[in-house]
């Protein structure tokens, strides 16, 4: 007869994550947070469970499945249809009741930074912030979650140490996915869903953001340029680039005062923060004002004449070299392939 | 726990069958000579089409037809069996619905879903339609986590 | 209406400095300042009021300095501000920070039909405080707002960018909205005075036993979180520095481009 599965092997879930499919195959932070809690669940001796609620929610279970999670906790039900924060809170919170986890984890999402802050009120329990790094302290066996403070210069290792769940949300690539596994099995529960309250927000409209203005903060590509771009006419040329890769324009302090960018584009403490996939940063030094509003940022490309520049202490490939020619080339470059 | 409902499910290809993904599972016994089963077998990574096996009969008890594989094996009663652009749909001589599978996919997997009404040899009803799926009636099944190796009817001797 | 707006008083970021030896903050000669999203927020608020009338009430929690915060929204608009400040307030993670200020927005009268918070902080940038509050006064919330319009008495339309996507949102009163990327949110000093600031009674002190908070609801004692320490972030090694021909420059920024499906890898004929 059958042979008994893993998945079978009932065990705990102790470790959580939250299960954010919206624009799925772009925000993999889901599928990261299932790799890393399954690796802190193999160091606490226990499993890792994804909470994915909705309707017709197979397919996002599936992957989930497929990239690691040991155990779904699933709700499909027409009143989950669209994301709420309050629905999806007292969904969430109930459950966290009946299974009592130990950790619970959520990308910071939009969603996830709305959401969880809202759960972890509801159980009176700590949540930290954008975490860039998770670990279970070999000596205490705390779960410190280390959160960037100070704008990123200096990193806090927080620790919740009596209220459970301890709760974090995490930046987005952070951690790697595991690799998509068509033979895994995994064990799914529904468990009761609580009493829902009615919504009370209704999106009326929603459609594709052209403004300029606000979408520099969602950009997938952000190309800055700073006071060594030299020039209003050179600084035009950080629009062609970016029109090219499909990206939105951001600017330092000194490229705002010198007119050659609005304030709307001004990027750091007193301007707007980023997290696109790739920030190209052109004739900016690096000063921490400007820095604090980029650390999000997954890959970051700096041009500078000066080797010493500080900006290069952040970027993962470092340009010496004069802005204009570069920006001149790369535009030339790119126009000949696309 | 009570309310509490969990099983299996696969990252390949799933069932939904009672509101829940489920990787294969079967109620009856497909090694029977004359009784109802349905076999909604495990599927693993590289196969693309749901495996259905099963033997319906009507309100009343009468034998409709035997499946094997998706193939209409048996139809003493005249059944009509037809394939669609997302699974397969059996109907009674009369038009009434047997049976129809559908099947969708995405990217990396699918999941195929039912709907129709399924008797046993003593006419009680087995999976009931709820919605726009189906339901099986009763807690006789079996969740199948790897393909079913078992034998059907004919073969029984030899297994 | 009632509006009620959550500010807070933070150092002006761009001019800290960090010791990184012994790993403090240097707050000298820093200025004070509100909160850019709370500041936000605050325009906001007086926009709304403009269009609808009523009070507008802010508060704040912190040291008694943050009163000046509460002096400088007064002066732009404001009817009155509450100064939420305890010694034992100090020290408060975002669950003890937003109890605080929750039990105070209870208090008020009549009940704001409208609170509105900034998104985030400059200075700790957790963004929880919003929906902690809100999730407390059970008020639904609306995040990363930066625009609001009264749609009927009862109403609110709210706009907000997310995931790429212009957001119109229909939001029943009593609501909690976040405000952030108001383009260019101005205070008018004209529309109320400083003189009005400093007029008697438009500001009140809530402390603990004004709250009727114990001691381990508030401030380190009334936190779930902990700081366990603090360290310099250390410096990414990954990155490469490279000089040389700008044309081998541009191929290996293209190359990096490639990598990330960002441009298409060149054809090689032939």
């Amino acid at each position: 007869m059958l042979k008994r599965n893993r998945y079978m092997d009932r065990g705990t879930c102790l470790v959580w994550v939250f299960g954010d499919y919206a624009d799925y195959f772009q925000n993999r932070v889901t599928l990261q947070l299932i790799a890393k809690g399954k690796a802190l669940a193999s160091e606490l001796g226990t499993r890792v469970g994804v909470v994915v609620l909705g309707e017709d929610i197979g397919q996002y279970v599936m992957e989930y499945v497929a990239h690691g999670a040991d155990v779904i906790y699933a709700a499909d039900n027409n009143a989950l249809k669209d994301y709420d924060v309050e629905l999806f809170t007292a969904v969430a919170a109930s459950w966290v009741e009946i299974f009592r986890p130990e950790i619970f984890l959520a990308g910071a999402t939009a969603f996830g930074r709305e959401l969880f802050p809202r759960i972890a009120k509801r159980l009176r329990t700590g949540l930290s912030a954008d975490c860039v790094a998770l670990e279970i302290d070999r000596e205490t066996g705390a779960f410190v979650q280390t959160t960037p403070a100070f704008g990123g210069d200096l990193l806090a290792d927080v620790v919740t140490p009596v209220m459970r769940p301890q709760m974090a949300t995490v930046h987005p690539g952070i951690f790697r996915e595991l690799p998509h596994d068509p033979f895994a099995l995994a064990e799914l529960i529904h468990p009761p869903l609580p009493n829902l309250p009615e919504r009370k927000i209704e999106v009326v409209r929603r459609r594709k953001e052209k403004a300029r203005r606000a979408s520099l903060t969602d950009a997938g590509v952000v190309i800055v340029g700073g006071k060594g771009v030299g020039s209003r006419a050179n600084f035009d040329k950080l629009f062609q680039l970016a029109e090219l890769l499909g990206g939105e324009v951001g600017a330092t302090r000194p490229a705002v005062n010198a007119g050659w960018a609005g304030e709307e584009r001004l990027l750091g403490q007193t301007g707007k923060s980023v997290r696109p996939r790739l920030l190209i940063t052109i004739g900016t030094s690096g000063a921490l004002q400007y820095t604090a509003g980029i650390r999000g940022s997954e890959t970051v490309i700096a041009v500078n004449r000066d080797h010493s520049a500080p900006i290069f202490g952040l970027a993962d490939l470092g340009i010496v070299g004069d802005a204009d020619r570069i920006l001149s080339l790369l535009i030339e470059e790119l126009n000949r392939r696309l | 726990m009570e309310g509490i409902r969990s099983g299996a499910v696969s990252a390949h290809h799933n069932y939904m069958i009672s509101g829940m993904l489920r990787p294969g599972f079967l109620v009856g016994d497909p090694g029977s000579a004359k009784g109802f089963y349905l076999l909604a077998d495990f599927l693993l990574p590289g196969e693309n089409t749901p495996r259905i096996s099963g033997r319906f009969f009507d309100e009343r008890g009468d034998m409709l037809l035997e499946l094997t594989w998706n193939r209409l094996m048996l139809d003493p009663a005249d059944c009509l069996y037809r394939p669609t652009p997302y699974g397969f749909h059996l109907s009674k001589s009369s038009g009434e619905i047997i049976l129809e599978t559908t099947t969708r996919r995405f990217p990396n997997g699918y999941i195929t879903s039912f709907s129709g009404r399924l008797y046993d040899e003593k006419g009680v009803l087995k999976l009931d339609q709820e919605g726009s799926s189906a339901r099986l009636v009763g807690n006789d099944s079996i969740m199948l986590t790897a393909p079913y190796q078992g034998c059907f009817g004919k073969e029984k001797k030899n297994a | 209406m009632h509006i009620a707006v959550c500010i807070k008083q933070v150092p002006d970021v761009a001019a800290v400095r960090i010791d990184r030896e012994r790993m403090t903050i240097v707050r000298e000669g820093v200025q004070n300042i509100i909160n850019p999203s709370d500041y936000q927020a605050l325009s906001l608020a007086l926009a709304l009021r403009a269009g609808l009338g009523g009070t507008l009430t802010v508060l704040t929690m912190g040291p008694p300095q943050s009163e000046e915060a509460l002096f400088e929204a007064i002066a732009a608009g404001a009817d009155r501000g509450v100064l939420l400040t305890d010694p034992c307030f100090a020290g408060a993670d975002t669950l003890a920070t937003s109890h605080v200020l929750a039990r105070a927005i209870s208090r008020l009268e009549p009940l704001p039909s409208v609170v509105f918070c900034g998104n985030n902080t400059t200075d700790s940038d957790t963004g929880h405080v919003g929906p902690q509050v809100a999730e407390e006064l059970g008020l639904p919330q609306v995040c990363g707002i930066f625009e609001v319009q009264p749609e009927s008495l009862q109403t609110l339309l709210a706009k907000r960018v997310r995931d790429g996507y212009l957001e119109t949102i229909r939001a029943a009163c009593p609501v909690l909205f976040t405000v952030k990327g108001v383009s260019e949110p101005v205070l008018l000093p004209g529309l109320g005075s400083l003189q009005s600031a400093f007029s008697a009674g438009s500001i009140v002190r809530w402390g603990r036993n004004e709250l009727d908070l114990t001691m381990d609801e508030t401030g380190l004692t009334g936190s779930a979180t902990r700081v366990w320490r603090l360290r310099a972030a250390p410096h990414r090694t990954k990155g490469e520095i490279l000089t040389g021909q700008a044309h081998d420059l541009v191929k290996e920024i293209l190359k990096r481009l490639e990598a990330m499906s960002l441009v298409e890898e060149e054809q090689i004929h032939g």
